[in-house]
């Protein structure tokens, strides 16, 4: 059993229950979503590397769709239009190429590899919201709930990544045979999505912007592979779900303060909400990447991949992306939570003050990645891989395809 | 626990205890609380000094098995020492002016004191990390506290606006010390600062990288624009910062570079860090000589001293090293003290312009007395531990032939005594200013006057028998760095051996210099006051001034105008609004083309796609 993942999956569950019964994320069928959401990311989890599993993932992603529909406004039903064709097509995708290459136990002959590798490539970009086919992730953030967005970048694409993780490890051909491509990807979303994030004045894109940001960075971590690069990318996810949840949360206890969403020009919202702020401003630590964050675990690692793998170049890539992502959150720290208050809540149920469970929520979720930064190996998977990657990472042996097995 | 890890354990048991007793403890009871567990670490810190001066460095595990292979460890040398005995004792006489100095702070205490204990722990742990990732967890971990304290009043703009530009600055180029650590595990496989195999890693570009690092946090031009903006932090926060807790860091980075391979960055690094260093020495005094708030005027030396600890550090002898460290020490004294008079001075006026303040000799007699001993020791006067510091300097660098170093060093001495006498003379003498009028100006309470009186006692002291301090304290680090300690000093501070006859007679030739100026003023018949008998167009021009410090200081700071155009803030401005501006045209074409038109880039992608598996 998943006894990472599972147990993070259930406390962020947990934690989004208690933080929407105090501050409200949607009517009835969000909470039926939600929990839907959850269950069947979780079940995944439990079923392993298996078809059973890709159905559950699958079907969780669809039912995350209902959660952003179930906002009910044209803004909320355009986004989870564009979230349904991202879903839609990035499952027909990942299907396909998982059907090609048996759920990556075989390599099939030339061309078969090829276009399962790209479908792979397709599929896995608009799962993950990479550039360019983001454009789900940040109308969905925009139109949606905080802890909608929440959920979904911290279990759903998070358990999309594992997913693909435990891949690398059964066929590693996928990666390490077309790496330029994978490459080519996640530095196009980690400058971009940093150069984006720069841009936005509404938090809530903005944060999404940054999740780009941050599985462009996983994302090179895994194809680059090997000891650092993978403990880097299963660090740095375990960071990222608990950041996001963090971050989303402190920018939706603002939303609830002012009756409106977040940008730039709001001002001195520590004063009234002093948790939210210290939650906000811990998780942008931890998602920086500062020690000793969990999130910092994550990325010496992906530093010390991208280093092996391309050198200074690659490493002055990071190093940009790194850069951009501080001064956007910096920007957002100073701007929007310290210094002096604004006059007043301008609309709104503006001016309520955070329920004391979701202080509370946010307060766990902000000291859990430097408690688990200060002692990581409590976050390690277990030694003995699942049966099932047990099973398919065997010796090759021929394959009646015409590939390997 | 052992000897070792218990100055850190100490600090981290202080910050439980702060969070824990936060509701029944007065603001006054946290601040003593805060006090007795850094002297208690300071006391802690000084059982290790037997062990430093016979050579042995102390090893221990303070997080084993940290993460996965790696563990966080402490190997404690003569340099970790040095800086953990200079952070434990000035941190807790800054702790214990802090007692009355933030007595009346309505909320934030709690805060204040944990994160200043994490500070001071931050530090040790930096000192003894035994490898470069704990080190450099360290050195984040001080940025972040730092970052706090400096923001610590977080309603107020000024406050958090200097917490921010802190934060980028140094930790944008703190980013080189973390790529340098990842290129040496690339090659090496490990990170420990004592591995052979470290050694042949560290490349000079990674010497670079750490030396950026190291510049950013010690404020060496062009990256000290941050400092003068943390001076809206309470006046503790800014001692501590500038004395012992954060600009040292980078002068511990780059002492703690010369255990590795035996300095060999040093061939190629050497000669930059000596003229950044130079160059720095030169910008800080001259910007501080424009200042008039007092706690500017003395972040601007900080900019300066700071370049001459790294000028003693890049000299790259054993002569430069003790230099480099034993002007490390005096700073943290002399400096601490100054910022610590600063604050008592804005405590009992509520101001700190040098415009707004005046005749304070009279109604704070005893802050006086401590300012004049630590603008003197600053300022390199004899009889203090200044004047040993630079003494040293100028014949490490006399030593190694140098005398254009010497020359900066001798410069910006002249211009820090005009400074200082500028706003010693502005802050202490005359008749207080309009300001100051009908104000009860009040001396600074005794605890505060102990916490900053010893630290100017000792810089008395050093500076009398500077032997106290080179001999258990300095002379160990020097050794601990791979080098010989050859340095023969007496009382005062002169050398007994290199270096000695060409200082000596150098420091004739200023005493003589100074003696003879001394005797034609008072042998000068003193003009008798009166007016002039010059037809002005107005009232006529008043007989019997003389220049003045303030005069000098103004001078100077009128034939070193073009300096001022030096700041590089407005470039760095330049490049944060270049990139704004192309991450909003990005924005604007990326919203029209790639979020508008979602099938544009999913069939962008799939052709790409297509296409580059059939190209790899």
């Amino acid at each position: 059993m998943d006894t990472v993942l599972i147990p993070l999956f259930l406390g962020i569950a947990l934690g989004v229950g208690l933080y929407a019964g105090a501050i409200p994320q949607g009517d009835r069928s969000w909470w039926r979503f939600a929990a839907a959401t959850v269950a069947l990311a979780v079940a995944a989890r439990l079923a392993g590397h298996s078809w059973t599993a890709t159905l559950l993932a699958s079907a969780a992603e669809l039912v995350a769709v209902g959660m952003v529909w179930s906002g009910g406004t044209d803004a909320a039903r355009a986004a989870a239009r564009k979230y349904l064709t991202a879903v839609v097509l990035a499952t027909l995708c990942t299907w396909a190429a998982l059907a090609l290459t048996g759920l990556g136990t075989l390599r099939p002959g030339a061309p078969w590899d090829k276009l399962a590798v790209a479908l792979l490539l397709i599929g896995v970009a608009l799962k993950l919201g990479l550039v360019p086919v983001y454009f789900w992730l940040p109308a969905v953030a925009r139109a949606s709930s905080a802890m909608t967005t929440a959920l979904i970048v911290a279990v759903v694409d998070v358990g999309a990544f594992c997913e693909l993780l435990t891949l690398r490890e059964t066929a590693p051909w996928i990666f390490t045979g077309f790496a330029p491509l994978w490459i080519g990807l996640a530095v196009l979303s980690l400058l971009g999505a940093a150069l984006l994030a720069l841009a936005q004045r509404a938090l809530k894109p903005m944060l999404a912007f940054s999740s780009i940001d941050d599985m462009g960075y996983l994302l090179l971590g895994l194809v680059i592979g090997g000891a650092d690069g993978m403990a880097g990318a299963w660090f740095g996810i375990l960071g990222h779900a608990l950041g996001k949840i963090v971050l989303f949360g402190a920018v939706g206890a603002a939303e609830w303060h002012l009756g409106r969403a977040v940008t730039l020009d709001d001002r001195g919202l520590s004063t009234p909400l002093p948790v939210a702020s210290a939650a906000f401003m811990l998780g942008a630590l931890g998602f920086i990447g500062i020690p000793p964050t969990l999130g910092f675990i994550g990325h010496w690692r992906l530093y010390l991949a991208g280093a092996e793998l391309g050198g200074p170049l690659l490493l002055t890539v990071l190093y940009a992306s790194s850069a951009m992502a501080l001064l956007c959150y910096v920007r957002v720290i100073h701007r929007v939570w310290l210094g002096p208050a604004a006059a007043g809540p301008a609309v709104g149920t503006g001016g309520q003050p955070l329920p004391r469970v979701a202080a509370a929520v946010l307060l766990v979720f902000a000291v859990a990645p430097v408690l688990f930064g200060l002692a990581p190996n409590r976050l390690r998977p277990t030694l003995d891989p699942h049966p099932h990657v047990a099973e398919l990472t065997g010796p090759l042996v021929a394959n009646p395809l015409g590939g390997v097995k | 626990m052992t000897s070792t890890t218990l100055p850190i354990l100490l600090l981290l048991g202080g910050f439980v205890l702060q969070l824990l007793l936060a509701r029944w403890l007065t603001p006054v009871g946290k601040g003593v609380l805060a006090t007795a567990v850094v002297f208690a670490s300071f006391l802690a810190s000084l059982t290790l000094v037997p062990a430093s001066m016979a050579g042995v460095a102390a090893e221990a595990m303070l997080l084993p098995g940290w993460d996965g292979p790696l563990s966080i460890g402490l190997r404690v040398d003569g340099l970790s020492v040095l800086f953990m005995v200079m952070g434990t004792g000035i941190g807790a006489a800054i702790l214990l002016f802090s007692v009355r100095y933030m007595e009346h702070e309505e909320q934030g205490t709690t805060r204040f004191y944990a994160i200043m204990l994490v500070f001071i722990a931050g530090l040790l742990l930096l000192a003894g990390a035994a490898d470069m990732l704990g080190a450099y967890m360290a050195w984040e971990v001080i940025g972040l506290c730092s970052y706090s304290l400096v923001g610590f009043w977080y309603k107020q703009k000024a406050a958090t606006d200097g917490a921010r530009k802190v934060l980028v600055i140094t930790h944008l180029a703190g980013y080189g010390f973390l790529v340098g650590l990842v290129l040496v595990y690339a090659r090496a496989g490990t990170l420990a600062w004592t591995d052979p195999a470290v050694a042949s890693a560290f490349t000079s570009g990674v010497a670079a990288l750490f030396i950026v690092a190291a510049m950013a946090k010690s404020v060496m031009f062009p990256l000290h624009t941050w400092i003068p903006e943390a001076m809206n932090a309470p006046t503790p926060v800014s001692a501590l910062l500038h004395s012992a807790c954060y600009v040292k860091a980078g002068v511990y980075l780059i002492a703690r570079m010369y255990v590795v391979g035996g300095g060999q960055w040093h061939e190629a690094m050497g000669t930059p860090l000596l003229a950044v260093g130079c160059v720095t020495i030169l910008v800080g005094v001259i910007f501080a000589m424009a200042q008039t708030d007092l706690k500017r005027l003395l972040a601007f030396h900080t900019v300066s001293q700071l370049g001459y600890i790294v000028v003693g550090l890049a000299l790259g002898t054993d002569l430069g090293l003790a230099a480099g460290l034993f002007y490390c020490l005096s700073h943290a004294l002399f400096k601490g003290t100054l910022f610590m008079c600063a604050g008592a001075i804005q405590h009992a006026t509520g101001t700190r312009d040098l415009r707004d303040l005046g005749g304070l000799a009279s109604a704070m007699p005893g802050t006086a007395k401590v300012w004049i001993i630590a603008a003197a020791s600053i300022a390199g006067v004899p009889l203090t531990n200044g004047f040993v510091a630079k003494w040293l300097l100028f014949s490490a660098a006399l030593d190694k032939g140098l005398l254009v170093v010497v020359l900066v060093g001798w410069i910006g001495s002249i211009l820090t005594a005009f400074s200082f006498l500028k706003a010693t003379v502005n802050a202490f003498y005359g008749v207080p200013s309009k300001a100051l009028l009908g104000r009860p100006v009040h001396e600074a309470s005794p605890s505060m006057l102990t916490g900053m009186g010893s630290m100017a006692g000792l810089c008395l002291l050093f500076g009398v028998a500077p032997q106290l301090l080179m001999l258990p304290i300095v002379a160990p680090a020097v050794r601990s760095l791979g080098f010989d300690w050859a340095v023969e000093m007496s009382w005062l501070g002169i050398l007994t051996d290199r270096g000695t006859i060409a200082v000596t007679v150098g420091g004739g030739v200023v005493l003589a210099s100074a003696m003879l100026g001394l005797l034609v003023y008072r042998l000068a018949q003193a003009p008798a006051p009166g007016l002039v008998s010059v037809y002005s167009g107005g009232e006529p021009l008043p007989a019997g001034d003389r220049p003045g410090a303030v005069d000098f200081a103004e001078m100077a700071e009128t034939a070193f105008h073009p300096v001022y155009s030096l700041d590089p803030d407005p470039g760095y401005l330049r490049i944060w609004r270049a990139l704004t501006r192309v991450a909003g045209a990005a924005q604007t074409a990326a919203g029209a083309v790639l979020e508008d038109r979602p099938l544009l880039p999913i069939g962008l992608v799939a052709i790409a796609a297509l296409a580059g598996v059939w190209l790899v």
